[in-house]
Order: C-alpha cells, then structure tokens, then sequence
C-alpha cells in the first residue's frame, strides 16, 4: 500500500514523537488548536460526515455517539477513553500508544470539546502497565505546556484527563460494565437503557469511545471528512489497524484501508502462513468473531464484507492458524477465556460457558460422546443473544463455528478418543479447571469453616 | 393516588391490556393473568434482569426479549411462554442451565414444597440432566449470622439479597464476590449479618439458598396452617403472614400491603413469635388469699366490686392493648370509676401535649405514603430503625426517590447514610427548630417550607421533641405526625386513655358528643399521668390500681417509684397475659387472651386501624381485655352498653372517627422541656429494638443476631474530659441510682449528653432513671478503670427488673 | 498496624483527590493495588481499611477486590510470572512456557507460591502483545517471544538477585513494585518506549 494511506501509523518509525516536542514538530496539537476554534456542532457535524466509526468492535458511528449526549442535563459530561484492549488477537491499541501517546490525548481532548467535557478518564487495561506509564508522562507533558488543565492553549476551556488502571477483567471493556469498574464497583454490565450517552459515568452524560477511534479524529479535523471518506470503502471509510497473529510469518500490526482482502494482508503484509503451512482456520476481528477458513481469503476486510462472509470484523483482530492445529482445542481455549472473564452475573453466561468449556475439555482430551455434539449445537443456540451482555456472544463463535466448518474433526476425537491432527491423546486433560479460577474464590478459606469451592470428582 | 399517568395498550398473549406508560412487560403480562417465570426480578426492587428466566417474544423483534426488564410501547405485540415456542423453548434452556450445578437436594431443603425453582423444574424442566460434569460444590450451609444460614449451592445467584441490602435496607454486609461460575453471595471475613432487617432476604430467596435458623428443618409448607395477622411488636403495624402447626406458631413472614409494610418485616417481627406461649402464661383468674389462688371471673370481679366501691381508683395500662379494649377501658374508668387517674404512656411527656392532641383527632393526618413520596422530611426525636423499623424502610425508599431528609436527634441513627443529621443536646429541640439557632437545620426548616403539604414532619418520643417538632411544622405547612412506638400506643391516644383527654382528642370539657354515647360525665378535672399516678400511690392518695397489660416495674423510668407505690397502694389488680414481676404485689389477677386469640383493631402510628382477627382459641379461661371491662363494669354496678364487637365498633367508630377541628392547637403553650439542672452529662434512654422486653421471650436467635450487652455512649469531649476511654469501664451515676457500664465513645453523639440503652441484659436502665427518659448523669472512670480518680466509691453493675 | 497511616495516608489521599469529591468510591481499585503494594496481596485488615477511607461496608470492598485477578486474595511471591496461554500465544508455545515457568520456579501446578517464597507463576489470558507471541510477564513487565529456555534464564537471573530487563520499559522489580505502579504512585520511568 501507499505511504499516503499511512494515517495512525506513519510516525512509528519515528520515535522522537513520543515525547511532546517530537510530536508538536510532527504537527501534533494542531487539532487540538484548531477545535478550540470550532463550535462543539461544528466539531460532531465533521466527525459525523466523516463517517468514523468506532474500532472497538461494534462500529457504530462515532460523530453520532457525540451528538447523543444531551446539551442540557445540568449534569457534568464525560469522556471516557476505552483502553481496555483485552481480546484475544487484539494488541493495535497498545502499540498505538506505545508509539504515540500524545495522539491518543488530543483525540480525547477534541471529544471532550465536542461534548463540552473537563474531567475525562483513560480507563488502561492493568496487565498494560508500561503503555500506562507511557501515557502518564505524555499527560504529565501535556498539563506542563498548557494542552490539559486550566484554560488550556490560552483560552478558556478546561480539561483534565485522569488515568485509570483496571485489574484484570476482558468484561471492562464492555461500557457499561467499564463504567461500573471506574466508579469502584464490580465491572458487570448494567441496564441499557439508560444509555451511557445520558447516563454514563457518574449518572451523568458519557461518551466512551476506543483508542483507535480517537486517534484517527484530529486527523479528520486536520484533513476533513472529504479526505476520510477517500479511505476505506463508502460505508467504513478510513483506516484500520489490523493485528495479525498466530501462523505468519510476520505477524504485526497493519495499518490498512478498510476494506483490504485477507489475502492481501496475509500474504503481502505477514508473508503468509508459517513455514507455508496450508491456512486452516482464521478469525476476522479477534476471539468474539467466527472463525473462517482458506475459502473466505479474499473477504474484503471491512463491517459489512465480514458480515456478509459469516463472521465479524471485530476489533480486526486475525488469528490464524494452520493445518496442524487442532480446532477442538482452539475452541475449548478461548470459550475457556470466556468463562474464565464471565462476570457471572447472567444465567446463560455464567452456566452456559462453564459448561461447553467442560464439554469441550473433555472432546479434546478424548472422553468425549456422541451426546455432546447436540449438546454444543444447543449450548450455541441457548446462549446467543440471550445473555444480558455480548461477552457470552463471543463465547458462541468459537463454538458455533468450528462445529459448522469442522464438524469431521469433533467427530473423528469422539470416535477416536485421541486428536486426529496432533494425535494428542487421554493425558492432557483440561477445561474448566483454570487457575485463576480457585484464585478468586480463595477468599473462601478466610469464612470459618469454609475452603474454597472444589471440583467434585473427576470428568466422566 | 392522583399522579397523572399517560397509558399505553398493548397485547399480550392475544389478550388487550392499558398500562401505564413504563410498566415492565412482567408486570404488564400479571395483569392479565399471565405470570411468567422469574427467579432475580422483584417487583420493590430495580430491575436486573441477571437471571433471564422471563423471556418473552415481541412481534417484529429477531431477540427474545426479558419481561423483567423491558417496558411496555404503544402497540406491542407479546407472546409469552404461553403462545410462543421460541420463548418457551428459551425458558426450558435458562431452566437446564440453572439447574446444572443445583444440588437437587429439596427434599432436605427447608424451601422444598414452596421453591419457584423446584416449581418449574416440575412444570417444564427436562426429566433427565445432560450435564456429565461434576457439580460445583461448596461447604454448606454457613451461617451468616444466628438468623441465617447461606447454601451456595443451592444459590441461582439472582442477587435479590443483595440488591435488597443495597437498595432496601442499605444494609450491605452481604455482596457477590468473585465472579463467573465462581461468583457466590458472602459476607465479609469476621463479620455478621447484623442488620434487623436480614429475614427479609430469606424470604425473598427464591431458592433455598438463604435459610432462617428458627425455622430450619422445622415443616413442610403443607404441615402448616397459615393465618393473617398484624405485627404485635411496634407502630409500624406490620402485615404478616403466620403459620402454625399444631397451634404453635414456626414461622412469621411479610405479607403484601403496599400502603404499609410493603413486602417487609424485621427481624424482631420475624422472629419474635414465642411470647404468647411463654412457660409463665397464666390463664386462670387468682385472687389472694393466703397465696394467689385460683377463683373464678366471678368470684374476683365481685372483690373487684367490692374494693373499688367508693375508693380511689387509678388506672395504668400499656401500649400494646387493641382499640376495642383501651375505649372499654376509657368507658369504664369514666363511667364506672369517675375517674381521669388513667394513663397508658411510660411517663407522660408534657412536651407532647399538643402532638398527643394532634394523634388523638387526626388519625391518617400523614401516611407511609406520604413519607415515600414526600420532597422534604425532618425526623424530630426519633430513632426510626430501632423504634419503628419499617417506617425505617419507607423513609429510606423516599430519599432513594429524591426526598431530602433531616434527622434531629441527641444521637446519630441508621438514617446517617441517607440523611443530614443534627445532633441535639436532650430538650434543646425547641431552640433549633425555632430557627435561626443552626444553619444546617435553619436549611432544613427552608426545604419543609419549600416543600409545603409536600413535606413531612415526624416526631418521635425524646423527651420535648414532639411539640417542638409540631411547632415547626405548624410555621412551615408541612405535614405532621407523632411517631408513637409501642404497637397500639395511637389506639390508646384514640380512645383517650389518657388524663386530659377523652376518645378522638376532645378535651374533659368538650363532653357532649363523648355525653351523648356515655351519658353524663361529673369529673371534669384532668388527672393525674402514670408518674402523677405512682407518686399518688406512695402518698396513699389511691386505694385500688388497675395494672393492664403493663408490668411498671420494667417500663417505667423509677424503678424505686414504682416499688414504693406498690408498697403503698392497698390493693392492686393485674390483668395481663402474666404476672412476671408483679406477682408479690398483685391481689387479684384477671387472665386477659393474647392477641392470636382476639378480634379487634390495631391503629398503626398513621393511625390507621387494621383488623386482626381471633386466630386460635382462647387460652385457659382467659377473655379479651375488653370483655373483662364490660363485666367489670357490670359487676360494679355500672353498663358500658355494649355486649358484642359490633356494638362497641359501632360507638367507637362514632367517637374516634377523625375530627376536622380537633387537634389543632400549635402547642405554643407547651413549655420548654429541659433537663434539670445540674451537674453532669444530660443521660438519657430508650430500648433498643432488640432488648429484653416481655415481647422477645423466647426469642433467642434473634437476641444472639442483634442483641447487644448494655452500654454508655458518650462524646469525645465528654470523654476526655472526664478521662473515660473509649472500651473502657465508667460508672455512670444519678440521683435514682449508679452503674458500671461499658463505655462507647463516639462523635455520633451530642456533646454534653450520654446514652444508656432502656433494657439490655444485665442492666435495667429504669434503676437510673427519676421519672423521666432524661436525666443528669455524673459519668466517671470505673473502679477498675486505672484512670478512675481515687477516693471513688465503688458500685457494683446494677441488675434491675425481670430479665 | 494500620496499612494506611502516616505517608501511606497521604499517598491514599492523593489517590482520592484523582476523582471527583463526592466520588471517592471510584479510588477503590487504586487504593487495593497501594494496598498489594505493601503486603504483596490484599489483606483483610486492608479490605476493611480501604472501606473506612471510602466508608463502605468491609463486604462492598471484598466484592471489588476479588472480581479482578490482578487483586491478589492470597500470599504472592516476590516475583509473578504471568504466562498468556490464550490462542495466538497457545499456537507458538504458550503452553510450554507455562510448564517451563512452573518447572524453574517449583510453584506447584495450582498452588500459589514456591517453597522459598519468591515466585508465583499464573496462567494468564491474553496479554496484549499477540503479534510477538507466545509472551510472558514478569512482574507485569513484557517478555516477548519467549522460549522455554527463556523462561529458565528469566527466573535463574531472578533468583540471582539481577530483574531482566523487559522487551519494553524498565524492569520491575517485584510484584510489590507492579502494585505501587498500578497504584499509580511510581515516579514515572524517564525513558522513551523503545520501538
């Protein structure tokens, strides 16, 4: 691809801009600057035409979350910044900021303009702890030139911008449940409505929007919604940081058009699969979206193509993986991530991931029965939009679709008791029993009296 | 209610229904007749929708939709299980896995047989289970306090307990930890579930989960006969559900009454059901002859006849009699007796003179609704969680709706969290509620103004609380009421068995309407109160006192007093379930039936009367209070002209109805009510809600749940100054009497003022005490304390009344 | 003696003075990783410290705490290696490194800390650097594309008293540093990311 169509990440070769003067001499701040001039209207109206849509995964059109907060709640607003980049596959956002912090705080500082926000909140995944680092010093050097804090560049709107660091929780990334863990509670999801939009944070108006998202706005206040809609394709237009991962050979973060066939970023960008393996199975947006195959190679990678081909764009997060893994276990492991992230508060979430990772424990590890596959197929069907959130959702494409495409390698563990493409057998038995698991129920052992809970008996 | 509602119609289940705008599809669907399972929805508690058992299908949506948690649109089309496979089909799925890591253990559970979740496992659960795992399982049941036990296993994790003690009684000592499939309802490492409220979670367990410690493996639902009464315990007139096996009562819970108690009772409520079987009930009447022998109604009501004939009689009774026997009692006292020496209150506070006027005329002048929904509340006097618990709740749901809430009190109540409170030195309510003497209160006093008929004041029973609180409701147009804590105190103000005052408030020479039912009525002079009364009796003033339903020795704040008077009056009747402490100074004795065993009403402290009706038979040859007064009036010559309840309701409902021009003196001639003076701290009391009353015999889990050993509270200031530490021991000393009592220092508390609770084991407060709920106090390290001053005397803990 | 008195007050106080006044609540996370910091995991007297600061009930705090897997309910050893086994790292090895990782320190499959008190190993979800996979951390500091020998240099180094320099920012000295910078409180490392 074209230079020119380097727009997140034409810095990252560069690392003077990490720190402020690097980054002003690259231009940075000049979005900033130039919102200060503009009318909040003028601000949502561009990212509006622009037609940005968020990178987090659900791509619902930023400019439009902007104009859903209301102007007269008589309550403070609130920008809060998703940097709980957790899913499985995902890591664009973390070199993002890595390589240029100060983007992500004027992509904030522009929202909270557009939204007429002072108090704005990084909520950073814990496990990050040197990107957080990274990006307190960035806010340290932004409040020390008059970027963040009282009447910043001089005039009279005042910003500040608080890093939060989370604990360890996938469900964080979920708004709602984010907001939850950002005012000191639990991070489980919460009703809808009220929407976050007039009801977020602090029960006051919230816009939440990803890392991603952000960093693309001061380019689009810089360059105009014109030069957006020229990137991409008409209905996901710019940019997207793609993640490829697994069984390339260069695996790495992408900047591409929306819109680009898998095929060109596997074998143009990651020099195909390893050792030129056959692909088997790859996932389009991350752990939450089906798995696709060698047949969908040149699915357009944007909203609507994924969609069209059976799965999600996601956070446009590709695993890939070849003809020697086996997809059973790919897929007890990551409906494992999902009970193990489950915050426990619905019935078919809960239960639901718990149990098909159990099953699928047994599958793999060859104790498997003909009974279990209608069972998987139920478990798909059971839990799919019946959870109180989408984490549970996540859980049922693995499932669902490695069931539709390999239903021959389910069939041949049951019949075989052994994995017909590792040739793994009885032995390695897993599912259900990870450790971090025992570790938050050990409080337990504090209650008089009362252990931890335990796993009664072994797998039948 | 007149709250403008703009409806919405929608269909359900083929069937058309208007609802207002905002019900929730679950409701909606109960109001044709429709209900649709639920495990984690509630209908006082916000929407969760955690379990997803209530799925429904909306014509033109692709999902399935929860009915717990999604609100009625014009137009909408709903299918419930009934008529939609997709949404029973998701039903039985939800159910399969709710089930997967369910023990199945109901037939040793105590909810077996009353289970929602053991209900639609039979209605439409699989036969047979497809899980080949094995279950979760945790150590079972753990007790969460001596009420109540918690199985994790057994748990669908529905969070009603959780959010009950969140959202309800803001309690919130249990909570879910962890998180997944590991995610369980606890409690913090070390501590109980102390809240009075705790019961209710049990009973809103939709599972066996939480179970009840006096209940545990007791019955089966269908060994049980189940009744409706009325709470005994306090004003709050709770409803409750009553089952019984064999005529012994295993169980109390909440029953539904929105205007009232919601679908709440507190734990004193819930547990507290022995007393009418306690071992020392006397069912017989005795009269003294060399000892109390047995004799018959007959044979005393004619000593009665005889010993009263002429004589001087005074009258002191409880709170806890029904309206029926206290406008007997007030007939007879005035017919028969020609006396105004009648009294129910502990003491008589001449601070509450006019509230007491206000109570007696105006019943249901302010009701729990009225408080849910009022803008701006002052709490004058009262300690609402430890006096009347559920007005607690409701006070609690209105600043959950928005209400600003004040509390004016000498120590900090369980309000703290959701209300401003001013902490007021005992009898110095009058100055801070005339405004202008603290700005947080002078705050208080704009918002009740703002607030007009909106706003609401209550006032309990501290010493000269309540006229002031009347005063300040009076200047501002808020609504008014006198808080009266024991369960039919309001009843007893109705009726006028009171000094000064006869039935519906009317003064002693407002008579013709009271003359019109009664016939002429010569004593026109008020009499004497309780403490007027015993004082009375130590001068030999009084020949014959009646003593019902009450026990003076334990409830009145002169323990000396109180032993003198007996000493001194000639003869004393008792007429009361037993006769406890009384027993060596009782001369007669008159078996009155208890309140499972009677028909009549109870007026809530809203005034609102709610019928209670006879539930088992009388015990022994005991009658009701009121059928004791008629033959007594009759033994002595008298006729208080009615034979049945109907006849007496009749007359009653004539006199006690509320009057328009009744009550409505400000109280401006109600002196300053002060401590004396003196030296030391301002000491003073009242019983906790848990205490060792007559009421809560028996009741030894819920003692070990919430009862406390007793104590002195006092401020820091107070405190340092006297060299008491906080822990520590001080001798808490007054003109009646000294103690040695734990010492709690806190800032909770007014300086210059020091709390003793009434009635804790070990310490019968009333020995303190001089007449009065407040007295002085000189409070100093105890003899043990090594900061004790020298040369003090020693005195030993003070053990007074019956525990 | 009290985890929050004289400096360590003042620390939690400045952590509360990053949210709103009426807000404080919102220090939870903040004020349980200050706590981590200096026992190495969160202990009971710091559950009930922390809800007297905020004033909430003990309970409200523990519910917190033991949501998040970063908020340890039990003993931590010096240092935490955290292995990601989710799928990207799973395909290159993840697995191994877990085994490795659990070989060279001696904690037990399931158990918390190694005999000597130096180690914790837990299997981790994915850490975020997916495309230079399989990854681990040591004391929250990255290590990417690691080998099980790796691991072995990674904790031989360790128990020699020497904290490898990570893939990026400085290393970490302990568990209880991670915690202090979780906290929010470290002074902030002065050099640049490195590329």
């Amino acid at each position: 691809m074209s230079e020119s169509h380097r727009v997140l990440t034409a810095h990252w070769h560069d690392p003077s801009v990490i720190p402020l003067a690097g980054y002003e001499a690259a231009g940075g701040y000049r979005a900033l600057r130039a919102s200060l001039g503009m009318s909040a209207d003028e601000l949502i109206q561009v990212v509006k035409d622009s037609g940005l849509r968020g990178r987090g995964g659900a791509g619902f059109p930023t400019g439009m979350k902007w104009s859903f907060v209301p102007r007269d709640s008589g309550k403070p607003t609130f920008v809060t910044v998703n940097f709980d980049e957790s899913e499985p596959g995902t890591c664009n956002n973390r070199e993002l900021v890595e390589r240029e912090p100060h983007a992500l705080i004027e992509g904030s500082a522009i929202a909270a303009r557009a939204i007429d926000c002072h108090l704005a909140f990084i909520y950073v995944r814990g496990e990050y702890l040197w990107q957080g680092q990274v990006l307190q010093r960035a806010l340290d050097e932004a409040y020390a030139a008059g970027y963040l804090g009282r009447g910043i560049m001089g005039g009279d709107y005042d910003l500040d911008i608080v890093l939060h660091r989370g604990a360890g929780a996938y469900i964080c990334g979920e708004e709602t449940a984010l907001l939850s863990s950002l005012e000191g509670f639990r991070g489980q999801p919460r009703l809808r409505p009220p929407f976050p939009a007039v009801e977020g944070l602090y029960e006051s108006p919230t816009v939440i929007n990803n890392v991603e998202t952000l960093m693309n706005v001061p380019h689009i206040v810089n360059n105009g919604a014109d030069w957006f809609k020229s990137i991409g394709t008409e209905k996901a237009p710019g940019t997207k940081v793609f993640t490829i991962s697994g069984k390339v050979e260069r695996p790495g973060n992408y900047e591409l058009p929306m819109g680009t066939p898998m095929r060109t970023l596997l074998e143009e960008h990651a020099g195909g699969v390893l050792g030129g393996r056959a692909l088997k199975a790859w996932t389009p947006g991350g752990s939450s979206t089906p798995f696709l195959t060698a047949d969908h190679l040149d699915v357009g990678l944007d909203f609507e193509s994924v969609m069209e081909a059976g799965s999600l764009l996601g956070t446009g997060a590709i695993m890939v993986l070849d003809e020697t893994d086996c997809m059973v276990e790919a897929a007890r492991r990551l409906v494992e991530f999902y009970a193990h992230e489950s915050c426990g508060k619905c019935t078919p979430c809960r239960e639901g991931t718990w149990w098909a990772s159990r099953v699928l424990g047994r599958i793999e590890s060859g104790h498997g029965h003909e009974e279990d596959l209608p069972v998987m197929a139920d478990m798909g069907e059971h839990i799919l939009f019946r959870a109180f959130c989408a984490l549970a959702d996540g859980a049922v494409s693995p499932i669902q679709s490695t069931l539709q495409h390999f239903m021959d390698e389910y069939q041949a563990h049951i019949r075989e008791g052994r994995c017909p493409v590792t040739g793994r057998g009885p032995g390695r038995e897993r599912g259900g029993d990870h450790p971090a698991e025992d570790d938050r129920a050990a409080l337990d052992v504090t209650f008089a009296g009362a252990g931890p809970f335990e796993i009664q008996g072994a797998p039948s | 209610m007149s709250r403008p509602e703009q409806l919405v119609n929608l269909t359900i289940d083929g069937k058309q229904v208007a609802v207002p705008a905002g019900t929730l599809l679950i409701r909606a669907a109960e109001q044709v007749g429709v209900e649709i399972p639920r495990f984690c929805d509630h209908p006082l508690l916000e929407p969760v929708g955690a379990c997803r058992q209530c799925y429904v299908e909306i014509e033109g949506q692709r999902k399935l939709f929860t009915s717990c948690t999604t609100t009625a649109t014009e137009g909408m089309v709903v299918k419930t299980q009934n008529t939609s496979g997709v949404a029973h089909e998701a039903q039985v799925a939800n159910l399969e896995f709710l089930l997967l890591n369910h023990p199945l253990d109901c037939p040793i559970c105590d909810r077996g047989g009353e289970c929602p979740l053991q209900d639609q496992a039979l209605a439409f659960g699989p036969g047979e289970s497809r899980y080949r795992e094995a279950k979760r399982v945790y150590p079972k049941p753990i007790p969460l306090s001596p009420l109540v036990n918690l199985d994790r296993e057994r748990c669908v994790l529905c969070a009603r307990c959780t959010r009950f003690c969140d959202e309800i009684s803001g309690d919130r000592f249990i909570e879910m930890f962890a998180r997944g499939a590991a995610q369980q309802v606890r409690i913090a490492a070390g501590e109980d579930f102390r809240s009075p409220f705790s019961g209710n979670t049990v009973q809103i367990c939709p599972v066996g989960a939480l179970t009840s410690t006096p209940y545990r493996f007791v019955a089966r639902p269908f060994d049980l006969s189940t009744v409706d009464t009325v709470c005994p315990h306090c004003s709050a007139g709770c409803n409750m559900k009553l089952d019984m096996r064999g005529g012994e009562v295993v169980r109390q819970l909440a029953r539904d009454n929105y205007d009232v108690n919601d679908a709440w009772l507190c734990d004193k409520g819930r547990s507290a059901f022995r007393f009418p079987d306690a071992p020392d009930r006397i069912a017989t009447p005795l009269i003294r002859e060399r000892g109390l022998e047995p004799a018959s109604f007959g044979e005393v009501l004619t000593r009665v006849a005889e010993w009263t004939d002429g004589a001087r009689v005074a009258i002191l009774t409880g709170g806890r009699l029904m309206d029926e026997d206290y406008y007997a009692l007030s007939k007879l006292a005035r017919t028969v007796f020609r006396t105004n020496d009648l009294d129910h209150r502990r003491t008589g506070d001449p601070g509450a003179a006019a509230s007491e006027r206000h109570a007696a005329a105006k019943p249901m002048a302010l009701t729990y609704d009225d408080v849910e929904t009022a803008s701006a509340i002052l709490v004058v006097g009262l300690d609402a969680e430890q006096e009347v618990p559920i007005l607690h709740l409701r006070l609690r749901k209105a600043a959950r709706r928005g209400a600003r809430i004040w509390v004016v009190h000498p120590r900090r109540t369980r309000l703290h969290d959701v209300a401003t409170h001013v902490l007021c030195a005992p009898g110095d309510e009058a100055r801070l509620l005339t405004g202008g003497a603290d700005d947080t209160l002078d705050e208080a006093l704009a918002a009740v103004r703002e607030g007009g008929a909106g706003a609401v004041v209550l006032a309990g029973e501290r010493p000269g609380a309540a006229d002031a609180a009347k005063r300040a409701a009076d200047a501002t147009g808020a609504r008014f009421q006198y808080v009266t804590r024991r369960a039919n105190d309001r009843g007893a103000l109705l009726a006028g068995v009171h000094p000064s005052l006869l039935p519906g408030g009317r003064e002693l020479d407002d008579v013709d309407d009271v003359e019109a039912a009664w016939g002429p009525l010569t004593n026109r002079e008020p009499g004497r109160d309780t403490m007027g009364i015993l004082r009375a009796c130590v001068d030999r003033e009084v020949d014959v006192v009646f003593l019902i339903g009450v026990d003076p020795l334990r409830d009145v704040p002169d323990a000396e007093l109180v032993r003198r008077a007996l000493d001194n009056v000639p003869v004393k009747i008792v007429q009361s379930l037993e006769l406890g402490s009384l027993e060596p100074f009782a001369d007669a004795f008159l078996p009155a039936s208890a309140f499972l065993e009677k028909d009549g009403h109870v007026s809530t402290w809203e005034g609102r009367g709610q019928r209670l009706r006879a539930i088992r038979g009388r015990d022994g040859i005991s009658l009701a209070d009121w059928e004791i007064f008629a033959s007594m009036a009759l033994a002595c010559g008298g006729d208080l002209g009615f034979e049945t309840l109907d006849q007496l309701h009749d007359e009653m409902g004539r006199l006690t109805a509320a009057r328009e021009d009744g009550g409505s003196e400000s109280g401006a001639g109600t002196p300053p009510v002060e401590v004396e003076p003196g030296d030391g701290l301002a000491l003073f009391t009242y019983p906790l809600l848990v205490d060792e009353g007559r009421l809560t015999e028996g009741a030894e889990e819920l003692k070990a749940a919430l009862g406390q050993e007793p104590f002195v509270e006092l401020h820091p200031s107070d405190a340092a100054a006297a060299g008491i530490v906080d822990g520590g021991s001080a001798t808490v000393r007054t003109d009646a009497g000294a103690a040695e009592l734990p010492a709690r220092v806190t800032e909770h508390i007014a300086s210059g003022a020091a709390f003793v609770p009434f009635n804790q084991p070990g310490l019968a407060a009333n020995t303190l005490f001089s007449g009065r709920m407040v007295t002085r106090a000189r409070i100093t390290p105890a003899e043990s304390d090594p900061a004790r001053p020298e040369g003090a005397e020693v005195v030993g803990a003070v053990t007074g009344g019956e525990a | 003696m009290a985890i929050f008195e004289g400096e360590r007050l003042d620390e939690a106080r400045s952590i509360m003075a990053r949210y709103p006044d009426d807000r404080q609540r919102s220090a939870v996370m903040p004020l349980l990783y200050l706590a981590q910091s200096v026992e190495g995991w969160v202990t009971r007297d710091a559950l009930r410290e922390i809800g007297a600061l905020i004033g909430v009930r003990t309970a409200e705090i523990e519910a917190v705490a033991t949501f998040y897997t970063m908020l340890r309910p039990r003993p931590t050893g010096t240092h935490l290696i955290a292995v990601c086994t989710n799928l990207s790292c799973a395909l290159l090895g993840g697995n191994d490194l877990l085994e490795a990782a659990h070989e060279a320190t001696g904690v037990p499959v399931g158990g918390e800390v190694s005999d000597d008190g130096e180690f914790s190993v837990h299997e981790e979800e994915c850490l975020g650097v997916c495309e230079l996979a399989p990854v681990i951390q040591v004391n929250v500091a990255n290590h990417d594309r690691v080998t099980p020998e790796r691991v072995h240099e990674i904790v031989g180094s360790l128990r020699s008293g020497d904290v490898p320099e990570p893939a990026r920012g400085p290393a970490v000295e302990s568990f209880k540093a991670a915690s202090r910078i979780l906290a929010g409180l470290e002074p902030l490392a002065k050099e640049g990311a490195t590329a």
